[in-house]
């Protein structure tokens, strides 16, 4: 076969050559959490004090009807001076997560919520394998951690390959998009989701501002 | 068991409502954190309410306050956590509930625990705390918090009576023996109270007050801490400064840490067990010093992935010129296993076994030796609420009753 014509077949298959649309827009975001404060109360050794805070951020996505991924996708929530992060975490249903501990001390990573029931239990910093779940249910997993109570983030498990966080102004870009019509959602708080019909065509870059 | 069934009863009826609370109890968690100038000045209020239930024959085991079969005691604990910069921080405790032990008392407040910690540098090598606080010793304080602690009660060397009395000093190895339950001969007229004029040898987490030095050296661990009261005084004494300081406590724990599996300590505490009013009692030519308790601990502990294991062993002696050294040991082991996310399971086995003191039959131990297993399986329905159950079988040769059966429940929601 020529080189060139094989190329094309693998792009084509592969979905690269497909029509791709883009969509921009803006998110109004929920204003800003007070950074936690450590209960040291019975820890004799206080170490910093001082704890991040992540920027309230959206999630936008597309929902529709998509394959489910041919491989396992991978991720990774990490806990580092004793938070998460990132402290949100968008990902398609079917993927793996992983926890590696890159503080000097113990972690308990755990999670009550009804889309993922699941407790790591005490694990080290050179913990191997890293500590891992696979998210195979949609829906919103709230983690904490059982040793340091102030540790919380979340996993937002969605069934779409197309999604995307929004920047720390609330604007997105959501791109490699198939045609047709949607509704595209925008994820704010475990309380607030916005969502517009849109209807992609070809390789246009659609404008799309919530709410 | 009307009290265990009811606690169990309304929990199923609520169960449901309990799960959709926990959303409200997330917003609740952001509510009650404030901040100032950027975040450098932040202050959390938190707690838990819990609902104990208790059912055990009479006369009540332990440190439980009641003359009936049973007792429900609900608490209220609120902490505030203030944190300012990276150097300074500041807690506070307060209860309401029927009695710091479990007791048929009316409701009241208390103020627990308050303390300020400063942190100068960032490494962890130092840190300066004063205020009214758990003691260092030993591993269990911190988990001795409802929502940490496996079990309903504490290990049994925190709550079981010796018959040492803090208000007065025995005066003759005679009169110990007889406050021990070791001989018969009890003045008619205490045989009602005695035994809330007794003492364990050491009183829950010792809440005293006074300054402590810590901090972390690599994987050692050090605390230091100069107190009001010892590790066995009773809770009316821990807010006591009435001896203008005369007669501190020492107490102080080294660990280490090989990894982040086991950790290793070594205790030691001495400090007078009579408590101020005592001050006349002791014998001519004695004072507050002849009167020690002297304490020395050793703790281990293990964790990895669901299983976590803990040991305390303890030395005590209480001296006392008209009687000697009157020394016990008491050691506890706890296994905690996590079955499922939600579901636990924990044992532990408890014994304190007293040395003997010299009287006309040559040496008689001064106390009963006893021992204790509690097996408590547990429960969270959510990341705020848990439920817990406990029985407890205490062995006592001497006692009102050879075996003793308690029962008891907690459910805890925190916020």
């Amino acid at each position: 076969m020529n080189p060139l014509r094989l190329l094309l077949v693998l792009a084509c298959s592969s979905g690269l050559l497909h029509a791709q649309a883009v969509i921009e827009g803006h998110v109004p975001l929920p204003k800003s959490r007070t950074a936690p404060v450590m209960n040291k109360r019975y820890e004799i050794v206080a170490k910093g004090g001082v704890l991040s805070t992540n920027p309230p951020l959206a999630v936008v996505y597309l929902e529709g009807s998509f394959p489910a991924p041919a491989a396992i996708p991978v991720a990774q929530m990490v806990q580092k001076d004793l938070t998460f992060v990132p402290s949100l975490l968008p990902v398609q249903v079917g993927t793996k997560v992983e926890f590696p501990n890159l503080d000097d001390t113990y972690h308990n990573i755990f999670s009550y919520s009804a889309a993922k029931r699941f407790d790591l239990g005490r694990y080290r910093p050179d913990e191997k394998p890293v500590p891992s779940q696979v998210f195979d249910v949609a829906g919103l997993v709230t983690l904490h951690c059982d040793i340091h109570e102030h540790m919380r983030a979340l996993i937002l498990v969605l069934a779409t390959p197309y999604f995307v966080m929004t920047d720390t102004e609330g604007n997105f870009r959501l791109s490699g998009l198939p045609a047709g019509r949607y509704t595209l959602k925008a994820w704010i708080d475990s309380k607030t989701t916005l969502e517009r019909p849109v209807e992609l065509k070809g390789d246009g870059t659609l404008q799309v501002d919530f709410p | 068991m009307r009290i265990i069934r009811r606690i169990f009863f309304c929990l199923t009826a609520g169960a449901s409502a309990v799960l959709a609370a926990d959303d409200l109890l997330e917003e609740v968690d952001q509510a009650l954190t404030v901040s100032a100038a950027h975040d450098d000045v932040r202050a959390r209020l938190s707690g838990s309410l819990e609902l104990e239930g208790y059912e055990f024959p009479r006369p009540a085991p332990g440190l439980i306050d009641s003359a009936g079969h049973e007792l429900f005691n609900p608490r209220l604990v609120l902490f505030l956590d203030t944190q300012v910069g990276g150097h300074v921080y500041a807690f506070a405790q307060a209860r309401v509930d029927r009695g710091f032990d479990p007791a048929s008392d009316a409701l009241r407040m208390r103020l627990d625990e308050y303390a300020l910690r400063l942190t100068p540098g960032t490494s962890g090598h130092f840190n300066v705390q004063v205020g009214k606080f758990a003691t260092a010793v030993g591993n269990w304080v911190p988990r001795h918090g409802a929502w940490d602690n496996p079990f309903v009660g504490a290990p049994l060397l925190y709550e079981n009576p010796t018959g040492i009395w803090d208000a007065e000093p025995a005066p003759s190895r005679n009169v110990l023996l007889q406050w021990a339950h070791v001989r018969p001969g009890l003045p008619a007229r205490i045989t009602a109270v005695e035994k809330y004029l007794r003492i364990p040898i050491i009183w829950g987490p010792s809440y005293t007050t006074g300054l402590a030095v810590s901090g972390a050296l690599d994987r050692f661990r050090y605390a230091l801490e100069v107190k009001n009261a010892a590790l066995s005084s009773r809770p009316d004494t821990w807010n006591d400064l009435g001896d203008d300081w005369r007669h501190p406590t020492f107490s102080g724990r080294l660990g280490y840490a090989p990894d982040e599996r086991w950790n290793l300590g070594l205790s030691a505490s001495t400090g007078t067990y009579l408590r101020p009013e005592a001050a006349p009692l002791p014998a001519p030519g004695r004072g507050f010093g002849d009167y020690r308790e002297e304490v020395l601990g050793q703790d281990v502990s293990f964790a990895w992935h669901h299983l976590q294991v803990w040991t305390e062993l303890y030395e005590v002696r209480f001296s006392n010129p008209a009687v000697g050294h009157a020394g016990t040991f008491a050691y506890y082991t706890e296994v905690k296993y996590k079955l499922t996310p939600q579901l636990s399971g924990a044992v532990r086995w408890n014994q304190q076994v007293f040395g003997t003191i010299p009287d006309a039959t040559g040496a008689t131990g001064w106390g009963r030796d006893v021992w204790r297993i509690d097996l408590a399986p547990g429960y969270r329905f959510t990341a705020h609420t848990q439920l817990k159950l406990q029985y407890s079988l205490l062995h006592d040769d001497g006692g009102p009753r050879v075996y003793t059966h308690t029962l008891a429940s907690q459910f805890v929601l925190r916020f």
